[in-house]
């Protein structure tokens, strides 16, 4: 449970980091024509648009890594000398070093990651600018489905994080504690209008990534430390 | 109904075929190969608020949204949550997975559906109708069976497969239309709009309804849709795609323009000097819009291949469900017979062979060379030999005239008279002889009835008599004599290796005209690249053998055959094919029309005349000789490319069916595997993008930036009348 409380944690830090691009979108699809309950609702269907394709991402990498687990796991298999454990290691070392590596991004290191990540946002977020004026209901929703599957790193490094979890149901899960953590900013920031001095968002930038740091380090940390040592993350 | 075969796809420049669709789109109707490409088409192209493109993508996403959360509904109960005491909710969950499903059908199957019904009409089966049925029996199995209070439903599978085909169809369709980025410039000539200046109004036209003398204006970075001469201005222009330079060329006032060029950096005013639709720049979209619409011969067995596999899938898939369904229970068996449906669709294997052609063509494009039928680059690929006509294609194109020798007649007349004849044809030989009587400032007599005897010569009458100009089988057709002093010219001059031309009048040969026509500084490199491909290179020419042998020692041909006729030429030509296999001739000039269109693959390189072009299935750029072994390199990749589809499509299709057969694929990962392998094929396909450009030898660098040299030799003389030791 405390890993979802921290990834929920790091999903509210990381999205004062989605100002750059999300929260851009957030703002260009700005208040509706009827009053503050109808951008409410606009806006909460953005959202949770965005939280069903980051659920789904968070499920397909969860089932992924149980797939490799359980198929590299089962006696009959080649892979007989690797426990469904060992491969559970590997999988969590892996995830653990994107993690590491994702964080990094956050404090300003390894820029050519960054370049790569928004040059690939900037050839889909073209095509997505035209949902943002039309009107209707099903236009806020498609965007936040749409946009949910946009390159971005915070989002690479929680489903990272779902695929060492090795289970469909807590990748979900992972992944809608991220997605719920995004919230709060997004929908300040497209509702109200309210966007976070500089100064406060390079802080959030700098929380977000420890966070990941942390989780990475954590996950990291399942995959080479004997087990017991991290009993209480078990969860993830 | 059904549309012409031969329109090419809006988005992607494939041809549509037969299974195209139609939308209307901002006023425009759009021709599109597949749903793919009208997705992508929309969301690519799509302006404004209400645009269509923006409907396409909130369908899209809603229906992404309500499949997914179908998708997080089913993994939540298929990991067991509703097992225990809350089994009692298990209806409502299914219930609330129907309330879901049933729009996410219609919002993504609705395309599928209307394809395989148009097809349906014609009385054909579309891949589109697998996925539709499978989806459908999925959907269909699931409300049955939750009315009969069943525990398991299948409304993820239905969901997830139409949602997965609908992405990978707009992939691949994404990745689709890089290969058309080559191929829109040479297309663009139909659809351009062009700026045109009318009583000092600027006003856009259609490129067709530009006329002669219309006065064009062109902006940086525009493309220039007439051929003209600038009047205004001064700029840079990119001529890559009709002349294959791939320097940029300096324009100012009084400079010539080519349609199809594009302008770089100056504003420029142009007063067109033919219609729109005569430009060669048009001419070339007519003939590649030809080319892309035939099929190569790969193309039509694959065609072949996939009509015949849809009902066989079907057969398949029904056997499945069959077999299956006698040993386990009934929705099992159903399951495998979907992944097989699914897994088994062959669009992979429609699209094998015309993305890698049309991407060569458009690569070969970008440097100039036309390609005029897909099947060439196939032919090309598997070329044996290859044969060359001398005069123009390894010699210079530009032969000069060296001297005159005269007997009784003073050598002005002669250049006057022949002149008068030559003006007519377009031979290199007969152009050295206009430029030659330009330069000396003589006026061509008048001569009319003018006729050409292919590999003979011209003849025409002049104000007194007959005039011909020819070789001396044209003279002693007409038996007149040769006199003894220019025999022996004649005879020395052709040992030594000179190209001559007879000319004579009132019953008398009267004149040797002797041309200098070195050979092409870059043929020798050529050549030895082309043998280095393992092609066997002759030279086929209606030369005496002194020069051809002398050329042929200079430029490196293995095999010679001289003092041909049109007719023996065709006839080396389907002797070579015999003993070696698929040939092609390399030829310019009046002479090889015929020749051409006899061999495997007939090449016309560059100044070549428009009826050796109508005959010429592959047509370099002027000079582009050097270009060849390049274009033999571009054609094997293309091969190689369609290969590794086919290969890759038909046993992906067959392990992947076998699997789904067996019971070991899920429907949902049957269709994630077939949306991959298409994108795999368009992948494969994308590497022939990466070919490197053709590098021009160092030679043939020096020779482009100095194009002049050679037309400024000095003019022969009355003094070099006599003096034909100067050569």
């Amino acid at each position: 449970m405390i890993a979802y409380l921290v990834v929920f944690a790091a999903g509210f830090a990381g999205s004062l980091h989605c100002i750059g691009m999300c929260g851009g979108f957030a703002c260009a699809l700005g208040p509706a024509r009827g009053g503050p309950r109808a951008t409410a609702l606009r806006h909460l269907l953005y959202n949770s648009g965005r939280l069903t394709s980051y659920c789904f991402l968070g499920a397909l990498a969860g089932a992924t890594g149980q797939f490799v687990c359980s198929t590299a796991g089962a006696q009959e298999t080649p892979f007989q000398t690797m426990s469904a454990d060992t491969i559970q290691r590997i999988l969590a070392v892996v995830a653990g070093l994107l993690m590491v590596v994702m964080s990094l991004q956050f404090f300003g290191l390894l820029r050519s990651v960054h370049r790569a990540t928004a040059g690939l946002s900037a050839i889909f977020s073209d095509a997505l600018r035209q949902l943002l004026r039309a009107p209707g209901h099903a236009a806020p929703l498609a965007f936040g489905v749409l946009n949910g599957f946009l390159p971005c790193p915070l989002v690479y490094a929680f489903v990272a994080q779902a695929v060492a979890t090795a289970s469909a149901l807590s990748g979900l899960l992972t992944m809608v504690a991220f997605g719920l953590g995004t919230f709060p900013a997004m929908l300040m920031m497209g509702g109200v209008g309210i966007v976070l001095r500089p100064s406060w968002r390079r802080r959030g930038v700098w929380v977000a990534g420890s966070f990941i740091l942390a989780l990475g380090l954590v996950t990291l940390g399942r995959g080479i430390l004997p087990t017991g040592l991290l009993h209480g993350d078990h969860a993830i | 109904m059904s549309a012409p075969h031969d329109t090419l796809c809006s988005q992607c420049l494939l041809p549509v075929g037969r299974r195209s669709m139609q939308r209307r789109l901002d006023g425009e109707t759009h021709e599109f190969c597949c749903y793919g490409c009208c997705i992508a088409f929309q969301v690519k192209h799509g302006r404004g608020e209400e645009s269509e493109a923006a409907w396409l993508l909130i369908r899209l996403g809603v229906g992404a949204f309500l499949a997914m959360n179908i998708m997080l509904i089913s993994i939540v109960v298929y990991t067991g949550t509703f097992d225990g005491e809350d089994a009692g909710l298990l209806p409502w969950v299914h219930l609330l997975m129907w309330a879901l499903a049933t729009p996410a059908m219609i919002i993504l199957g609705g395309p599928f559906l209307r394809d395989s019904w148009q097809d349906a009409a014609r009385g054909q089966l579309s891949p589109s109708a697998l996925i539709v049925i499978g989806a459908g029996a999925a959907y269909a199995y699931s409300v049955v069976s939750m009315f009969a209070g069943e525990t398991r439903v299948y409304f993820d599978t239905a969901s997830m497969v139409l949602l997965l085909f609908t992405v990978g169809r707009y992939l691949e369709a994404a990745g689709r239309a890089r290969a058309a980025r080559d191929l829109e410039p040479l297309l663009a000539a139909e659809s351009e709009i062009a700026t045109v200046l009318e009583d000092g109004l600027e006003r856009p036209r259609p490129v067709r309804e530009v006329t002669a003398g219309a006065l064009v204006r062109v902006r940086p970075g525009e493309r220039i849709p007439v051929d003209g001469m600038v009047i205004e201005g001064a700029s840079l222009a990119d001529e890559a795609v009709i002349t294959g330079e791939s320097r940029h060329v300096a324009k100012r006032v009084g400079s010539e323009v080519i349609a199809g060029s594009i302008n770089i950096d100056g504003a420029l005013l142009i007063r067109s000097s033919v219609e729109g639709t005569g430009t060669r720049w048009a001419r070339i979209c007519r003939s590649v819009r030809a080319a892309l619409s035939h099929r190569g011969p790969t193309q039509r067995l694959a065609d072949r291949i996939v009509a015949l596999a849809i009902p066989f899938v079907l057969a398949a898939s029904g056997l499945t469900v069959a077999y299956w369904a006698r040993t386990l229970p009934f929705d099992e068996a159903l399951l495998a017979g979907l992944a097989v449906l699914v897994v088994a669709c062959p669009c992979a294997v429609g699209l094998a062979a015309p993305l890698a052609t049309s991407l060569g063509i458009g690569r070969l494009a970008r440097s100039g060379c036309l390609v005029r039928d897909p099947g060439v680059l196939e032919t090309l690929a598997s070329l044996r030999a290859i044969a060359f006509d001398k005069t123009g294609t390894l010699t210079s194109h530009a032969p000069q005239l060296a001297s005159i020798d005269c007997n009784g007649v003073a050598q002005e007349q002669v250049l006057m008279r022949v002149a008068g004849l030559e003006r007519y044809s377009p031979h290199p030989l007969a152009r050295a002889v206009v430029a030659a009587a330009e330069a000396q400032g003589l006026q061509a007599s008048l001569v009319d009835n003018v006729r050409a005897r292919p590999g003979r010569g011209i003849l025409g009458a002049a104000v007194d008599d007959l005039v011909a100009a020819g070789n001396a089988s044209l003279m002693s057709e007409f038996g007149w004599p040769l006199p003894p002093a220019l025999e022996s010219r004649a005879s020395a001059l052709e040992e030594s290796g000179h190209t001559i031309l007879y000319a004579g009048w009132k019953g008398r040969v009267r004149a040797l005209l002797v041309f200098d026509a070195p050979p092409l500084t870059e043929a020798a490199a050529a050549l030895q690249a082309l043998r280095d491909r393992n092609l066997l290179v002759t030279l086929l020419t209606g030369d005496l053998e002194g020069p051809a042998r002398r050329l042929a020692s200079v430029v490196g041909v293995e095999e010679l055959r001289s003092g041909l006729m049109p007719e023996d030429k065709a006839r080396a030509i389907a002797d070579l094919r015999q003993q070696h296999g698929l040939v092609a001739m390399v030829g310019d000039g009046l002479n090889d029309g015929p020749v051409l269109a006899a061999a495997d693959v007939g090449i016309a390189v560059g100044t070549a005349t428009d009826l050796a072009r109508e005959t010429a299935a592959l047509v370099l750029p002027v000079g582009g000789l050097w270009v060849l072994p390049w274009v033999i390199d571009v054609s094997r990749a293309v091969r190689r490319t369609i290969v590794t589809n086919l290969v890759w499509a038909f046993g992906y299709n067959l392990l992947a069916l076998s699997a789904a057969a067996l019971g070991l694929l899920q429907p949902i990962f049957a269709a994630a595997v077939m949306a991959g392998s298409s994108i795999l094929v368009v992948a494969n396909s994308l590497r022939l993008e990466r070919l490197a450009d053709p590098v021009p030898p160092p030679v043939a660098r020096a020779a482009k930036r100095d194009p002049g040299t050679r037309r400024h030799v000095p003019i022969p003389t009355a003094a070099a009348c006599r003096s034909v030791e100067r050569v």
